[in-house]
């Protein structure tokens, strides 16, 4: 960094201070280590490995209809993935993705980040409309869709007549009903239920930005937007790296909103792995080629953790 | 002094405004409850002849479904934190080449559909006589609550200077004492974060109560509201009204934390 | 606890020799063991998805009435509609499927084909006197698997008041329908209301027209399937039908009917109870128009079948497929038609249904022709349906057109 930045961390990374009282402690030490960890171990392996595993080795069996009253799957190798990646839907499914994540996250975090700083300011009635932007989340999801579909309708939703009324547009926009608009009417709703969280997150780590931090970049003039620059993104951007992270992992498997509100319709314009992956797991109990889809759609956010791990591994270098 | 009382003001209807545009989908959805159809179409923008019947339906029959998943939640809630506090503060305070192995899981976790853990808890609830119960469904929605509270509070406790913990242990604290005694406390804002959180994870999950639930003694409220969406006939005034009952004591529980989270900001956790 | 535990050993033990036994002789007498160990059969279990009120309860009555004929008592299990396929998936791997099971019909030929049902020939029922479109729905490879009491098609309803101030008549023909629908458009209000979603529901909705002009899954690349997804381009974009058809579900088609925001919608009858709840608004049925005058309309046949999943215990096996049978007694079929505004699936009881309940009389008239989904194609026939809705998608987003539209959808 060329620039010196105000952090917390920067006197706390020295030399192990834990090195000096080890000895006679030490093995005991290392067994209340495992302690610490291993509750956590134990149900991420129950909760994850396990059906990880499974749906690994389903992706390579004919594992359809059949198999859950005969229990006969056959080993078919890589056949489930040959099939999936050769069909048709398979390459727009895939840069619907793409859209769908990136839109979705770009806007979720600098709408939430805006909301965040705004609600910083300490002001009357801050706090309880801050829980109240929450509200969305609490909704559950077949609620939520069906409501943006009755909003999003392109006759009588509540949305074009309001915008043809103060004559923003001429005619009705068809949101959910033509191929070229649907997608992002899909990722529009989506921001939408994703921005309480961002903000949250955001909002939870400037409150840990300690104030003496701003009291010392009054002096040497940081405010505004250096304030920003030189303090409070510096400090945010552990907070910011889980966020995004965290963002694709969760955007890239979306499933229920775009179910309720297009099915992956019109004309598969809004098709992505996952819906891919459910229709055929559920609709066409494809259960094989459905568990190779959304080994895909996970070797993909794999990816991005990687990328994930590397650069936060870079900061803690630094 | 009044300028700033006067700019604060300003904030607050600014935030008002802004309140008003992120809600408005659940405004249009509790004016659908007090629609007589139940249907949005023939809505205008108030509730000009209100009828309570989704209400008075949804109160009679959703009751209990509200009490069990408030229970779930708040059970998800302790378990979750219980458990991923410690591994939090492990995995940003203990140096180990495990470290970054564990983190790679955790991430990973994330990425696994709901619909594949739900399949494969289902077959092993069945051996375990874990089906249609509420400890069975907290353990699930803990699949949501662990991952993501790990990941929040290690965020936070990286911040923590290795020293706080250092002092207690010179005089004489064992390393869980000093974890209990003063890394806890100090990391009140984010444990209430990542409680929220797996509050409102459980709080709104769908996909664990259908799968994991055979009969209908334990019954969450989501699943209660897809029970009025059945294959023919649908009942928007009573899905609608459920929707709105189900947020209110979510809602509640949400201000109250608000309040702890301003209060442990104002009063500088880290000093 | 334990001593359950055991009495399931000893059970599974017992049936095992069941099993055996039944081996050797060949299940020759099976009417002799049906009668002597029927008796001891004391509960039956039930999986079905009529999960919302009124039907849940309806069907609760009619399942009772059955119970206590057969001195048994029932554990009934609903689950929303979507979700029934995968419930059945969990109870079959983990080998606790019900007694009774209910199948939407157009299922009932692919879960036949898994090995999973009891065919009921050999349980002493059979399909007799029952319209052959759901015999056929409900048979797979010449045996009979499941009994529908009753059934439903979809027809056209229309707003009597909207169409009398028009001046216009209920339409017969496919001209006249679009001539209606256009006349009947206004600002604010649609001609027509159907459902072309991309599911299954969507290909439900396109049959009536599809098959009434003589177009046949086994051939969807025919001219005369594309005249009929013309007809559905041409509502589309004369303006006569809303754009929003690609999204709606017939329950989005009902609302609108009821909102006054469409003259005429394609439904069926369960929605009447709903209408029903909006006295305002008047309607009359009529059948599915034809293309041309002198063809006979052909709806699809909808409802659902009880089965009888296999089962080790011949005696709790036998005892469903009473239970079945009983759900398919003249009386139960009139009176499940009556209180849930659906057609008994005897024939001969279709005259004096129609006697007592004028109301349903075009619906079943058009039962009667009706056809089922997975007659010609089997369990094939979710893949023609996903390639119809898929077409439908294509040609009313002015992806394609009628003609290619099917082509397109099935990858050529």
């Amino acid at each position: 960094m060329a620039h010196a930045t105000l952090t917390r961390t920067t006197e706390a990374s020295g030399p192990e201070p834990a090195r000096r009282s080890r000895g006679r402690r030490h093995r005991g030490e290392d067994l209340t280590k495992l302690l610490f960890v291993l509750p956590a171990v134990l149900a991420m392996v129950a909760l994850f490995g396990y059906p990880v595993v499974k749906n690994l080795l389903m992706s390579l069996q004919d594992y359809g209809l059949r198999t859950f009253f005969t229990g006969d799957a056959p080993w078919v190798g890589l056949r489930n993935y040959t099939t999936v990646v050769t069909d048709n839907l398979f390459s727009q499914a895939m840069v619907n993705t793409a859209l769908f994540t990136v839109g979705s996250i770009a806007f979720q975090f600098v709408i939430g980040l805006g909301l965040a700083l705004f609600f910083h300011r300490r002001f009357p009635l801050g706090g309880v409309l801050r829980s109240l932007l929450l509200l969305p989340w609490l909704l559950p999801l077949i609620v939520s869709s069906a409501t943006w579909r009755s909003i999003l309708e392109q006759d009588s939703g509540i949305l074009n007549r309001t915008l043809t009324g103060i004559g923003v547009i001429d005619d009705p926009v068809p949101w959910l009903n033509s191929p070229s608009v649907a997608l992002i009417a899909v990722i529009g709703v989506n921001i939408w239920i994703g921005i309480p969280f961002n903000v949250t997150l955001l909002y939870s780590g400037l409150a840990e930005i300690p104030a003496e931090l701003y009291e010392a970049g009054q002096l040497d003039g940081a405010t505004g937007w250096r304030a920003f620059w030189y303090i409070t993104w510096p400090n945010l951007r552990a907070v910011a790296s889980v966020l995004l992270m965290l963002g694709v992992v969760y955007t890239i498997k979306v499933l229920d909103i775009i179910l309720g509100l297009t099915g992956g319709g019109p004309a598969n314009a809004t098709q992505t792995l996952a819906t891919q992956s459910y229709e055929r797991s559920f609709i066409d109990f494809k259960f094989g080629e459905g568990a190779a889809l959304s080994n895909i759609l996970i070797a993909i956010s794999f990816v991005f953790a990687i990328f994930y791990l590397r650069s936060t591994r870079r900061a803690v270098d630094e | 002094m009044t300028d700033s009382t006067v700019r604060r003001g300003v904030h607050t209807v600014i935030g008002v405004l802004v309140l008003c545009v992120m809600l408005f989908p659940v405004y249009w959805m509790v004016n659908a409850s007090l629609q007589p159809s139940g249907n949005t179409l023939t809505a205008g923008f108030l509730p000009l002849d209100p009828t309570f019947a989704g209400y008075r339906r949804a109160l009679s029959e959703q009751g209990d479904n509200l009490v069990t998943s408030m229970i779930i939640a708040a059970g998800t809630v302790v378990l979750s934190l219980a458990i991923a506090t410690p591994c939090a503060y492990a995995l940003s305070q203990f140096r180990s080449r495990w470290v970054s192995a564990g983190l790679l899981a955790i991430l990973i976790s994330q990425m696994i559909p709901g619909i594949v853990i739900a399949n494969a808890l289902y077959t092993a609830y069945e051996r375990l006589g874990l089906l249609n119960s509420i400890p069975g469904l907290i353990v699930a929605n803990c699949s949501s609550g662990i991952p993501f509270a790990i990941l929040i509070l290690r965020s936070f406790m990286l911040s923590l200077p290795p020293s706080l913990v250092e002092a207690a242990r010179v005089d004489g604290a064992g390393l869980f004492r000093a974890f209990v005694a003063i890394v806890l406390p100090i990391s009140k804002n984010s444990l209430i974060t990542a409680g929220l959180f797996s509050f409102l994870f459980s709080w709104s999950d769908f996909l664990f109560a259908l799968t994991l639930t055979t009969k209908g003694g334990v019954r969450p409220v989501t699943l209660g509201i897809y029970q009025y969406l059945g294959t023919q006939v649908q009942n928007w005034n009573a899905v609608m009204a459920t929707a709105v009952l189900s947020a209110i004591p979510a809602i509640v529980l949400l201000v109250a934390a608000q309040k702890y989270i301003a209060a442990g900001a104002i009063g500088g956790a880290v000093k | 606890m334990i001593s359950k535990r055991i009495t399931a050993a000893l059970a599974s033990a017992t049936t095992l020799s069941l099993v055996l036994a039944a081996c050797g002789d060949n299940g020759g007498d099976g009417d002799d063991t049906s009668s002597s160990s029927g008796d001891t059969v004391k509960s039956l279990t039930i999986l079905d998805y009529y999960n919302n009120d009124p039907d849940k309860s309806l069907v609760q009555k009619g399942l009772d009435s059955c119970a206590s004929q057969l001195g048994v008592t029932i554990q009934r299990e609903t689950v929303p509609g979507d979700t029934l396929i995968q419930k059945v998936l969990q109870q079959a791997s983990s080998k606790t499927l019900p007694d009774v099971l209910m199948l939407d019909n157009p299922d009932v030929q692919q879960i036949a084909a898994t090995g999973a049902l009891a065919p009921l020939n050999d349980l002493g029922l059979s399909g007799d006197g029952v319209i052959q479109g759901m015999v056929d729905a409900t048979s797979y490879d010449g045996k009979l698997y499941g009994l529908a009491p009753v059934t439903n098609t979809i027809a056209l309803f229309y707003n009597t008041q909207m169409l009398q101030e028009a001046g216009v008549r209920p339409p017969k023909t496919w001209d006249e329908l679009k001539a209606a629908a256009k006349t009947l458009t206004k600002p604010g209000r649609y001609g027509i209301a159907f459902n072309a979603n991309a599911t299954y529901e969507g290909a439900w909705q396109f049959l009536p027209a599809m098959w009434t002009n003589g177009g046949d899954e086994t051939d969807l690349t025919s001219p005369q399937v594309a005249e009929a997804l013309q007809l559905w381009v041409d509502l589309v974009q004369s303006g006569s039908a809303s754009k929003s058809v690609i999204n709606w579900t017939q329950g989005d088609a009902k609302d609108q009917f009821v909102a006054g925001k469409a003259a005429m919608m394609v439904n069926g009858p369960w929605q009447i109870p709903s209408l029903q709840k909006t006295p305002n608004v008047k309607w009359e049925v009529v059948q599915f128009p034809v293309n041309k005058e002198g063809q006979t309309p052909v709806a699809p046949l909808g409802g659902e079948a009880w089965t009888v999943p296999l089962n080790k215990d011949q005696a709790k096996q036998q005892k469903a497929a009473d239970f079945v049978k009983c759900l398919n007694s003249d009386e139960n079929e009139l009176a499940w038609a009556k209180a849930r505004f659906t057609v008994p699936t005897k024939t001969a009881l279709l005259d004096q249904y129609v006697q007592e309940v004028p109301s349903m009389k075009v619906f079943t008239e058009q039962v009667r022709t009706a056809r089922s989904r997975t007659g010609k194609l089997g369990d094939k026939w979710p893949e023609a349906a996903k390639v119809i809705y898929q077409a439908i998608q294509l040609a009313l987003t002015g992806k394609a057109s009628a003609q290619d539209a099917f082509k397109q959808a099935s990858g050529g």
